[in-house]
C-alpha cells in the first residue's frame, strides 16, 4: 500500500466514523417513541344506574395524563352499552378501520362510521365496510354501583 | 456604480456563469414551449411557500394548547395574516398541481430516457417530499380537519406489514396523538422536509443544466435527432426561455392571489378527539388513497393502504429502466401511454368518488363564541362548584336552570362583580375580559338549550306536543324530536316550521308561518336544534 492509498482509505474510514457517530444517536433519538409504553389507569365512568339500558350511550370522561412535557386533562369518550343494567360493554370510540369517530344511529340501530361507511351492530360486529375486526372493547369493572374502565386497547 | 458591478462580476466569475447558465442554448421547443415552463413555475411556488411559511412561523406556536389559537390570531389579528395563510394553503395545492403537470409533460415526452434517468428519479423524490410537506402541514392548525386527517393518516401507516405499528408510533412520537405529534410534525414541516427539498431541487437543477433540457420528441417513425445538433440550432436560455417562465410565474402568482383573496384558508373548530359527529376528509391529493381504502375489506386493507402506493412509487422510480429504447414520441410508446392514462384515469376517478362521497354525519355548525366559552369554563374550573344538567359540583346553582332565567345583561354584570349583583354569593371575582364574558354567556346559553328556552318550551307545549314527543312526553303522531339537533341545523328546522312542504312535499305537518310570531318561530327552531338526545 503506498502513501496515497493509505490516505484515501483512512479519509474514507474517518468519514464513515464521523457519519456513524452522528447517525447512531440521531436515529435512536428519532426512533425512541417506538419503544415508549403508555401507563394505564382505571377511569371512573359513571354510576351504573345513570346508564340507559339497552341503548348505546356515549360517555365522556376526563383522563389526566402526561403528554410530552405537559400534564393534560384530556377529554375522551367511550360507548357504553348494557343489556340488563348489570353487565356492561364499553367500546373504544374509534373505528377499527382507521380510527374515525363512529356514532350510534338510533333509527337504524347500528353504529356508522363516516370515513369509509363501515356499519357495526349493537354488539360491535362488522356488518359492512372495510374494518378488519369488531369494535375494540375496554376492560370493565363494576364496584359499588360504579362503572370503571381501563381505556386502553388490549394488544394481543 | 459601474465599477462596483465590475468588482462583483470579477469575484463571482460572472462570465462563466453567463456562458454556462444564461447563454446556454435550448433546443427549439416547438409547440411544446409552454409545457417547458411547468418546472420553473413549480420552483416559483416553492419559493412562495418558503417566504409565506417563514412569515407564518413568526406567529405560530406548535403546541396543542396554543396552535389553534395562534392560527386564529394570524387569521383575525395580524394584518394580512389571513391573506398570507391563504397564499400558503393555495400555494401547497398549486405546487402539487404544477408538479403533477410537469411530471405528465416529462412522461408524455419520455424525457426521462438516457441520459436523464437520474433527473427523473430526483424529481419523484421531490414529489414525495412535497406530499410529505402537505401531510405534515395539514396537522399544524390543530383544528378538527387537521386532527382527524392525521389520525387517519397515521393509522394508514400502521397498516404496513410487520413494521406498521412502529412506524405509526415514530410518526406520532408516542402511542397517542398529542403534543409530541404536533412538535414532530412541525419539525418535519419546517426543518427536515424543506431542507431535503432544497437539496433535491439543487440536484435536480444541476442535472437539468448539466445534461441540457430534453428536446421535443421527433415525429412518430422518425429517429430521434442528434441532441448536440438540436441544441446548437436552439436559442439562448436568456432571454427567450426566461421570458416565458416569467409570464408563467406572473400567471401562477396572479391565480394564487385571487384564490387566497377570494377563498382564503379556512379554520374549523378546534380539534376535539371526543367528537363523534365529524366527517374526516383528507386533503384533495390524498383523496384517491382515502377512497381506495373503501374498496379493500378488512384483511386486504394493507393492499390498498401500503402495497399499491408502494408499487406505484416503485414503478415511477424505475420507469427509466422499464421503458427503454430510443423512441420518445407518445404514439410510438403505446404500451406506456395506455398504462399511464389508465393509472391517471383510475386515480382521478377515485379522487372524484372520494370528493363527492356523501358525508355520513350531519354537519352541525358551532358558534365560535360557544367553543371559546367552553374553554374558559374548563380553564376556570367552574365545574368544581357548578353543575350543568347535573354534571359537576354542587356548591353553586345548576347553571342550565339559573342561566335560562336571567338576561344577558344580568349575567354579564354578574360575571364582572358577582358579589355586588348577588349579595352573599360565594362566587369569586374572575377578572374576565369583556369578550371572555360574552363567550361564557354564549356557552352557558347553548348548554341550557338555546337562547329563550322557557318561551320556546311554552311554544312547544302549546303547538307541537299534540303530535311530537320530546324526552318521553307528547304524542307519537309525528317523529320523536328528542334527537333532532343531531341531524338538523336551526336554519333547516326554521324553514320546515314555516312551510314543511317546501322541504318535504309529502309532509303532513301544517306550516306555522302565520300561526306564530317570527321570534317564536326562531326561538323554537333554535330550541329544537339544541335537542341532542339523552
Ligand atoms: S375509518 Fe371507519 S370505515 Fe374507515
Amino acid at each position: 500500500m503506498d502513501r496515497r492509498d493509505f490516505l484515501h482509505l483512512s479519509t474514507s474510514g474517518l468519514g464513515l466514523l464521523i457519519g456513524a457517530s452522528l447517525f447512531a444517536p440521531a436515529a435512536a433519538y428519532f426512533l425512541s417513541p417506538a419503544w415508549k409504553k403508555k401507563p394505564e389507569d382505571w377511569i371512573f365512568l359513571g354510576d351504573i344506574h345513570k346508564i340507559p339500558v339497552d341503548r348505546p350511550t356515549k360517555v365522556e370522561f376526563v383522563q389526566r395524563h402526561k403528554d410530552g412535557w405537559t400534564t393534560i386533562e384530556e377529554k375522551k369518550s367511550a360507548w357504553v352499552i348494557s343489556k340488563d343494567g348489570k353487565a356492561f360493554t364499553v367500546f373504544d370510540p374509534r373505528c377499527t378501520h382507521l380510527g374515525c369517530p363512529y356514532r350510534w344511529d338510533e333509527g337504524r340501530g347500528e353504529f356508522l362510521c363516516p370515513c369509509h361507511n363501515a356499519v357495526f351492530s349493537k354488539e360491535g360486529e362488522v356488518l359492512s365496510g372495510p374494518p378488519p375486526r369488531p369494535l375494540d372493547r375496554y376492560a370493565v369493572k363494576v364496584e359499588a354501583g360504579k362503572l370503571w374502565v381501563l381505556p386502553a386497547l388490549k394488544k394481543d | 456604480m459601474l465599477s462596483l458591478w465590475k468588482w462583483f462580476q470579477e469575484r463571482l466569475g460572472w462570465t462563466s456563469i453567463q456562458q454556462t447558465l444564461l447563454e446556454r442554448k435550448i433546443p427549439k421547443p416547438g409547440r411544446w414551449a409552454w409545457a417547458y415552463t411547468l418546472g420553473s413555475a413549480t420552483l416559483v411556488v416553492f419559493l412562495i411557500q418558503v417566504l409565506t411559511g417563514m412569515l407564518l412561523g413568526m406567529n405560530y406556536s406548535p403546541s396543542p394548547d396554543h396552535a389553534y389559537d395562534s392560527i386564529r390570531y394570524i387569521m383575525t389579528q395580524v394584518p394580512l395574516g389571513g391573506f398570507l395563510r391563504g397564499l400558503h394553503k393555495w400555494g401547497a395545492t398549486a405546487m402539487i398541481v404544477l408538479m403533477l403537470l410537469h411530471l405528465m409533460r416529462v412522461y408524455v415526452m419520455a424525457s426521462y430516457k438516457r441520459p436523464r434517468e437520474l433527473t427523473w428519479i430526483v424529481g419523484i423524490f421531490l414529489l414525495l417530499a412535497s406530499f410529505g410537506l402537505g401531510f405534515t402541514g395539514y396537522l399544524l392548525p390543530w383544528d378538527q380537519k387537521a386532527y382527524w386527517a392525521t389520525a387517519v393518516g397515521t393509522n394508514i401507516a400502521a397498516q404496513a406489514p410487520f413494521l406498521g405499528e412502529w412506524i405509526a408510533k415514530v410518526l406520532k412520537g408516542g402511542e397517542e396523538m398529542g403534543a409530541l405529534t404536533l412538535s414532530r410534525f412541525y419539525a418535519f414541516h419546517v426543518l427536515i422536509l424543506p431542507t431535503f427539498l432544497a437539496l433535491l431541487i439543487g440536484g435536480h437543477l444541476f442535472l437539468v443544466i448539466y445534461h441540457g433540457i430534453s428536446a421535443p420528441p421527433s415525429p412518430k417513425g422518425q429517429p430521434e435527432g442528434d441532441y448536440k445538433k438540436l441544441k446548437e440550432e436552439g436559442k439562448s436560455f436568456y432571454p427567450h426561455s426566461v421570458f416565458k417562465d416569467m409570464v408563467m410565474a406572473v400567471l401562477v402568482i396572479g391565480v394564487l392571489f385571487f384564490l387566497s383573496i377570494h377563498f382564503g384558508a379556512d379554520l374549523e373548530d378546534p380539534a376535539d378527539p371526543t367528537d363523534s359527529t365529524y366527517n374526516p376528509r383528507p386533503e384533495w391529493y390524498f383523496l384517491f388513497l382515502f377512497q381506495a381504502l373503501k374498496l379493500f375489506p378488512g384483511s386486504l386493507e394493507a393492499v390498498a393502504a401500503v402495497v399499491l402506493p408502494t408499487v406505484l412509487i416503485l414503478v415511477l422510480i424505475l420507469l427509466p429502466f422499464l421503458d427503454r429504447g430510443e423512441k420518445r414520441h407518445p404514439l410510438a410508446r403505446p404500451f406506456w401511454m395506455a398504462g399511464g392514462m389508465l393509472a391517471f384515469g383510475f386515480i382521478a376517478y377515485l379522487s372524484y368518488q372520494g370528493w363527492k362521497s356523501p358525508l355520513v354525519n350531519p354537519t352541525i355548525e358551532k358558534n365560535p363564541f360557544v367553543l371559546e366559552g367552553q374553554r374558559i369554563y374548563s380553564q376556570l374550573h367552574c365545574a368544581h362548584c357548578h353543575s350543568i344538567r347535573g354534571e359537576g359540583g354542587g356548591v353553586g346553582p345548576d347553571l342550565a336552570i339559573a342561566v335560562s332565567k336571567r338576561s344577558d345583561e344580568w349575567l354579564a354584570n354578574h360575571f364582572r362583580k358577582p358579589r355586588e349583583v348577588s349579595p352573599g354569593s360565594l362566587m369569586p371575582e374572575l377578572h374576565l375580559l369583556e369578550d371572555e364574558i360574552q363567550s361564557l354567556i354564549a356557552y352557558l346559553r347553548e348548554k341550557s338549550g338555546g337562547g329563550i328556552p322557557l318561551q320556546a318550551m311554552k311554544v312547544f307545549e302549546e303547538n307541537c306536543r299534540s303530535c311530537h314527543r320530546l324526552h318521553g312526553k307528547g304524542e307519537e303522531v309525528g317523529p320523536d324530536l328528542s334527537q333532532v339537533g343531531n341531524y338538523r341545523k336551526a336554519e333547516w328546522i326554521l324553514r320546515y316550521l314555516r312551510d314543511p312542504r317546501s322541504v318535504n312535499p309529502e309532509a303532513a305537518m301544517p306550516g306555522f308561518e302565520t300561526l306564530l310570531t317570527k321570534e317564536d318561530l326562531e326561538g323554537l327552531a333554535h330550541f329544537l336544534a339544541n335537542q341532542r338526545g339523552q
